[in-house]
């Protein structure tokens, strides 16, 4: 056994970019590789989107921010999102003319998961299949869209249950990481949000990372899958989105003055927080989501 | 000498231990005929027996007529030993002051922590802390960093490297010492190839790789520190046989107790935290268990105060339970910036 030279590593640990350079200096140039990292939002923040996006972006060359590689994506919720999938490609194709011989599309491999166990039983599958891959593009971005919904329906909730599920989440953590570290890859896993019940004293009010709560929708929420699950990722993205009166926030408006806040015109804003990351300090971003995709917002 | 040492056959050591003989003095000064009268064996096999033993005290060199344990120590000389380390620097002020001066080599030192709390930031400073030079009060050693959840980013290590260099220099400068002999030429890139990274991917790979530091560790004599981040997380997984799962964890922590001890380095443990069903509520314990927390020397909990971090001393034989405040900051671990900070004694 001999130890690893971490001037090989340098100058930074290889990451995936989003495509948008603001979004990428919030996360310290993009997902890294080697690692797992995971993306929690409720419903419609723009989790998958983020996912396709990276599935696009990692075909770009490393001089770009990509990793000149295939993606993996596993999901298990919903059916695929080909359309939206087809949409963001188009304006990826037109943003970079020059890069792409074929259908970005054809570089994504999609496959469906339907349980935990299936997840854990497919993994000699995926190592087999990234064994054998071409050489040209390997796959090196796995996402799965969403781990939450492997979870939390199957498992009851009473102690037994629970014990086998969060050892169920070191395995697959485990297995995945050591995918990653064997062929480079970065891991892209989402979460759901449950809602804080009550007051915040009880295990699910606990502080883990950088926030002291998570707001969304103006509720106040925390990821699912307790904190065994949060031992298990590397990083952990939040994405929220809440409603403000617009020119609230700079002091244009005076909420009171308008006599209830019903008439007054408001806008969707969504962030990104680092929960906790290993390389990265407490930062957010503000981003929108639009027809091509997802983009950071100067403030 | 024990009589187990004995290069003698295991009939002949039953015997001895049956008829009372337990140590070679026990029986060095007997003839050989009350040897084979006691032990009911023939008096050749009696003045072998003898001939061995002696043979083995000469080689062992221990003129032990007052009948001590080889390799025992009086606590005066433990003293003079303690004394000799200097401990490895947190570089938070307040958190070196409840650790008695820093993190203690030759102890196993536990840390444990919710995600997110500082355990792998902790981890690096560790690992570059240990390499300030003797001349600015370190130890002036090379550190082994085992992966095994893949979180050792190098770019942050690079980050802490260049600060803690800084900060050298700074103090260099300060202290108007002799130039020569403190200049410091050390450059971030010689920091990270002090240290020895590691990455383990699996129970028997950890286990396997603990076994072999014995051998790394005399091949590189100056190894100061062995940090596991963490040491918890390919044993959180559903064993077999949770009574295998017991055994490897302490065959794992009696073998890290004796390298910190034989090679005189700290051995730095992270742990996860779980939650534990006491007394009608959840609440938050170390992971592995209760059989795993004999295992170390110190225990340490960092958590969170509102928006602030502190650690807490759960477990030390020599220090008191304490709490102090600390924050991770782009230079690493550092003081606690906020201004109503107080070191709590409990």
């Amino acid at each position: 056994m001999t130890p690893e030279n971490l001037l090989h590593r340098l100058p930074s640990t290889q990451k995936c970019t989003f495509g948008c350079p603001v979004l990428d200096r919030c996360l310290g140039g993009g997902i890294p590789c080697n690692s797992i990292t995971e993306l929690v939002a409720e419903s419609g923040c723009g989790k998958t989107q983020l996912c396709l996006q990276l599935a696009l972006s990692a075909q770009l060359p490393p001089s770009l921010g990509g990793l000149s590689a295939s993606s993996l994506y596993i999901h298990t919720e919903f059916s695929f999102p080909s359309r939206r999938l087809h949409q963001l490609s188009h304006a990826f194709i037109s943003s970079h003319p020059r890069i792409f011989n074929n259908d970005p599309c054809d570089r994504i491999f999609v496959h469906a998961v339907y349980s935990a166990d299936q997840l854990f039983d497919i993994m000699p599958k995926i190592e087999s299949f990234l064994e054998n891959m071409n050489t040209q593009l390997p796959v090196k971005l796995i996402v799965i869209d969403s781990i939450a919904a492997l979870f939390r329906s199957e498992f009851e909730n009473t102690p037994i249950e629970l014990k086998r599920r969060s050892s169920l989440f070191f395995k697959i953590s485990g297995k995945l990481k050591s995918l990653a570290k064997r062929f480079g890859l970065a891991v892209v896993v989402t979460n759901q949000v449950v809602d804080l019940m009550g007051h915040s004293e009880g295990m699910n009010g606990l502080k883990v990372g950088n926030l002291g709560s998570l707001v969304s929708s103006g509720r106040r929420v925390c990821p699912a899958l307790g904190l065994a699950w949060a031992n298990c990722v590397n990083s952990r993205l939040f994405l929220s989105r809440n409603e403000e009166v617009v020119g609230e926030e700079n002091g244009s408006v005076d909420v009171s003055a308008c006599g209830g806040g019903d008439f007054l015109p408001r806008q969707t804003r969504r962030q990104l927080h680092v929960v906790f990351a290993p390389h990265l300090p407490d930062s957010s971003c503000e981003f929108v989501i639009r027809r091509e995709g997802v983009f950071g917002v100067e403030r | 000498m024990e009589v187990g040492r004995l290069p003698i056959s295991a009939s002949q050591r039953g015997k001895l231990i049956a008829a009372g003989y337990t140590t070679l003095s026990s029986f060095s000064s007997l003839s050989p005929s009350h040897l084979a009268r006691d032990l009911k064996i023939s008096d050749n096999e009696a003045a072998e027996i003898m001939r061995v033993a002696s043979h083995s005290r000469r080689l062992d060199g221990s003129a032990g007529g007052c009948g001590t344990v080889n390799g025992a120590q009086t606590a005066w000389d433990m003293l003079h030993e303690e004394e000799m380390f200097p401990r490895i620097t947190t570089s938070c002020v307040d958190l070196d002051n409840i650790l008695g001066g820093g993190i203690n080599c030759k102890e196993v030192t536990e840390i444990g922590g919710v995600p997110g709390i500082g355990k792998t930031q902790l981890g690096i400073q560790l690992a570059i802390n240990v390499q300030i030079p003797v001349d600015y009060g370190g130890l002036g050693g090379k550190a082994i960093y085992i992966d095994t959840e893949g979180s050792f980013m190098v770019e942050r290590a690079l980050q802490i490297a260049e600060a803690c260099i800084e900060d050298m220099s700074e103090c260099g400068g300060l202290l108007r010492k002799d130039f020569q002999a403190c200049q410091l030429k050390m450059h971030p890139n010689n920091i990270l190839e002090n240290i020895f990274y590691f990455r383990v991917c699996s129970y028997t790979e950890q286990i396997a790789l603990i076994n072999y530091l014995d051998k790394f560790i005399s091949e590189h004599k100056d190894v100061k520190i062995v940090i596991v981040d963490s040491v918890t997380f390919h044993f959180r997984q559903d064993f077999d046989d949770m009574a295998l799962r017991t055994r490897l964890l302490s065959g794992m922590a009696l073998k890290l107790m004796k390298l910190a001890k034989d090679f005189s380095l700290a051995v730095v443990l992270l742990n996860q935290v779980t939650t534990k069903y006491i007394d009608g509520s959840f609440q938050l314990t170390l992971a592995l268990g209760d059989s795993w927390s004999h295992s170390c020397t110190n225990r340490v909990i960092l958590y969170w105060n509102g928006n602030e971090r502190y650690a807490y001393i759960d477990k030390s034989p020599s220090l008191r339970s304490a709490s102090a405040p600390y924050s991770v900051t782009s230079k690493g671990i550092r003081n606690s910036a906020s201004n109503c900070k107080r070191i709590k004694m409990m």
